[in-house]
């Protein structure tokens, strides 16, 4: 039989990015101290370039494969698309403060009866990019029922983002920008308004993310704290021309 | 040969080109390698051709036996695909005994929601097929959405997963026919693949299990280096098992596996998923993490291995050695028990 749950969580959370970059820290400032398994030097890019897992969650035709495709890819070509089935993934490396940060995306099947195949990974993933589609009330509407879902089955500290995905939709758009803030807020979660089609905030959001788990990862001493929010609201661009 | 004559011979109308099903080529399709495998491939084609006509004479039935078995793993003529598909399954028999079902199945009352569900997915079913296309005459997106529709209604337990769709669309593109392809959905959701589908999705769920015990028996190595990074199969196996091998392997492959899953039913996923790891063994060997599995296990299933049909089909039934109904009904047994159990 395949190892229990329990055994592979132990096993993954063993490698988690904190524990792994501190044990690098450690041996960098006392290389005397030694650890038979590891090799002498570490290089702390490579450490993060292999650990970074994101996930892209939210309903059925929300547009998180568009999503993902735009930020690796620079492209979107509508009408290109197929419905994803189960779980797929694709890499792509980040630079972020001239660190080499290498995300694992994994994107997700939104209809409800594959969260029973998708949500045994939640619990791997660093960061969840949560979508709705603001011309689709329901997937909106739904956000509560994914928050529920992750709470109960992601790690506690999991980076997190509401994305109103499709935000170039204009005629259709039945979700306002202020209502998505509202929920957002009321969750504590950072939000932007995101838009496969036109690449806006796309590259935005998994930056932030990266930027959030590198900093994480690398406390260093004399570093001033990543603030996730802060830099969401900086750096967020709205649906028109200037900056919100 | 797959519409490659005449006006196509052009230059510069090589990309853009789309083979005998409708799918177009990717750009950076390899025409020449391809050319000389099928140029071989149609020698195969020929002779099985003619093997078939023989054994057929005409007659719009088979009995199952050991020859028809073997000629169903040599791979099924294209002209009588539709309809050796719908006699070995089943199909052909639940249609006849149900007229005017499928019709009554599309004129009765809706479920909304479900409807839903499979518009969302409407244009995103073979978008890279021509006869899918909107603007395609006559366009087979109305022939999707019927099919899953009247599929829906009548298997209500199921109603529409993610997967059927695509799984519809190559029914409807091998028998040309809806309430044919409405039929021999039946028989794979109902039958064949009993519980794949369903919102607990209980028989994938064991399948993949039941994967794993068998790469641990046949390939210990990978097992081994799976569990060592916690990837588990799901992750890599859920689009192989739900899609039956669509969007996986190529067109021609996928067909010919699917001749043998009519008629042999489910193990021959186990075959296939079985035969592309073992294979690649010392490939998938060389990840050393997480990502690198994953990308490993999208890379084994490109290239001339796959795409060489008639010799993978070959591979299938020797590659992973024996495989008994008796061992996999008792891993289906402890797999599940094991499932219930986590909960």
């Amino acid at each position: 039989m395949a190892p229990d749950r329990k055994q592979k969580k132990e096993l993954w959370a063993s490698q988690t990015v904190p524990a792994l970059v501190q044990r690098a820290l450690c041996k960098l400032c006392s290389p005397l101290k030694k650890e038979k398994t590891q090799p002498q030097q570490f290089c702390l890019s490579e450490i993060l370039a292999r650990l970074l897992a994101v996930m892209l969650v939210g309903d059925s035709g929300v547009g998180k494969t568009c999503l993902l495709v735009r930020f690796k890819d620079g492209a979107f070509l509508a009408g290109s698309f197929i419905s994803t089935v189960g779980i797929d993934f694709r890499n792509k490396v980040l630079n972020v403060d001239g660190v080499k940060v290498k995300l694992q995306i994994w994107d997700t099947a939104g209809q409800e009866r594959f969260r029973s195949v998708t949500h045994a990974y939640y619990r791997d993933a660093h960061a969840l990019l949560l979508l709705y589609d603001v011309a689709n009330k329901a997937s909106f509407d739904n956000i509560q029922a994914w928050l529920t879902e992750i709470h109960e089955y992601a790690q506690q500290d999991v980076v997190l983002m509401l994305l109103g995905n499709k935000a170039d939709s204009t005629q259709d758009r039945v979700v306002k920008r202020e209502d998505g803030e509202k929920l957002a807020k009321e969750y504590g979660v950072p939000f932007m308004e995101t838009s496969a089609k036109s690449g806006l905030n796309v590259d935005l959001a998994f930056m932030a993310i990266a930027k959030e788990l590198k900093h994480r990862s690398m406390k260093l001493p004399n570093e001033p704290k990543f603030k996730l929010h802060d830099y969401v609201k900086k750096e967020v661009r709205g649906t028109g021309c200037c900056k919100s | 040969m797959e519409e490659r004559g005449g006006a196509g011979q052009e230059a510069g109308s090589w990309q853009y080109r789309v083979d005998s099903y409708g799918f177009e080529r990717p750009e950076d399709f390899d025409y020449v390698t391809y050319e000389e495998f099928f140029s071989r491939y149609l020698v195969i084609l020929t002779r099985r051709a003619i093997k078939w006509s023989k054994l057929l004479k005409g007659k719009n039935s088979i009995q199952k036996s050991l020859k028809v078995k073997r000629y169903i793993r040599k791979g099924i003529p294209n002209e009588h695909r539709a309809l050796i598909w719908m006699v070995v399954s089943g199909a052909q028999a639940n249609m006849e005994q149900n007229p005017g079902y499928y019709h009554k199945l599309l004129e009765g009352e809706k479920n909304y929601k479900l409807l839903e569900a499979i518009r969302t997915d409407m244009n995103r079913t073979f978008p890279d097929n021509i006869q899918f296309r909107k603007t395609a005459d006559p366009c087979l997106q109305q022939t999707l959405y019927n099919v899953l529709v009247a599929y829906g209604h009548h298997n209500k337990a199921v109603g529409y997963c993610q997967g059927m769709n695509f799984v519809a669309g190559y029914l409807i593109l091998i028998t040309k026919n809806e309430e044919e392809s409405f039929w021999l959905l039946d028989a794979l959701i109902g039958r064949i693949l009993p519980d794949f589908y369903s919102p607990e999705m209980m028989g994938l769920k064991m399948d993949q299990e039941v994967l794993g015990e068998l790469v641990k028996m046949k390939v210990p190595a990978v097992a081994e280096l799976m569990d060592r990074h916690g990837v588990m199969w799901t992750l890599v196996m859920s689009r192989w098992f739900i899609c039956l091998f669509i969007d996986i392997l190529p067109v021609e492959t996928v067909l010919r596996i699917w001749d043998c899953l009519f008629y042999e039913g489910s193990k021959i996923l186990f075959r296939v998923a079985l035969t592309l790891i073992k294979q690649h063994q010392a490939s998938i060997l060389e990840a050393t993490n997480f990502p690198d599995i994953c990308d490993k296990f999208k890379e084994i299933t490109k290239g001339m291995f796959v795409t060489e049909c008639h010799t993978f089909m070959e591979k299938i039934f020797t590659e992973p050695g024996s495989l008994s109904m008796a061992t996999i009904n008792k891993l289906r047994e402890t797999c599940r028990a094991k499932l219930l159990a986590q909960g």
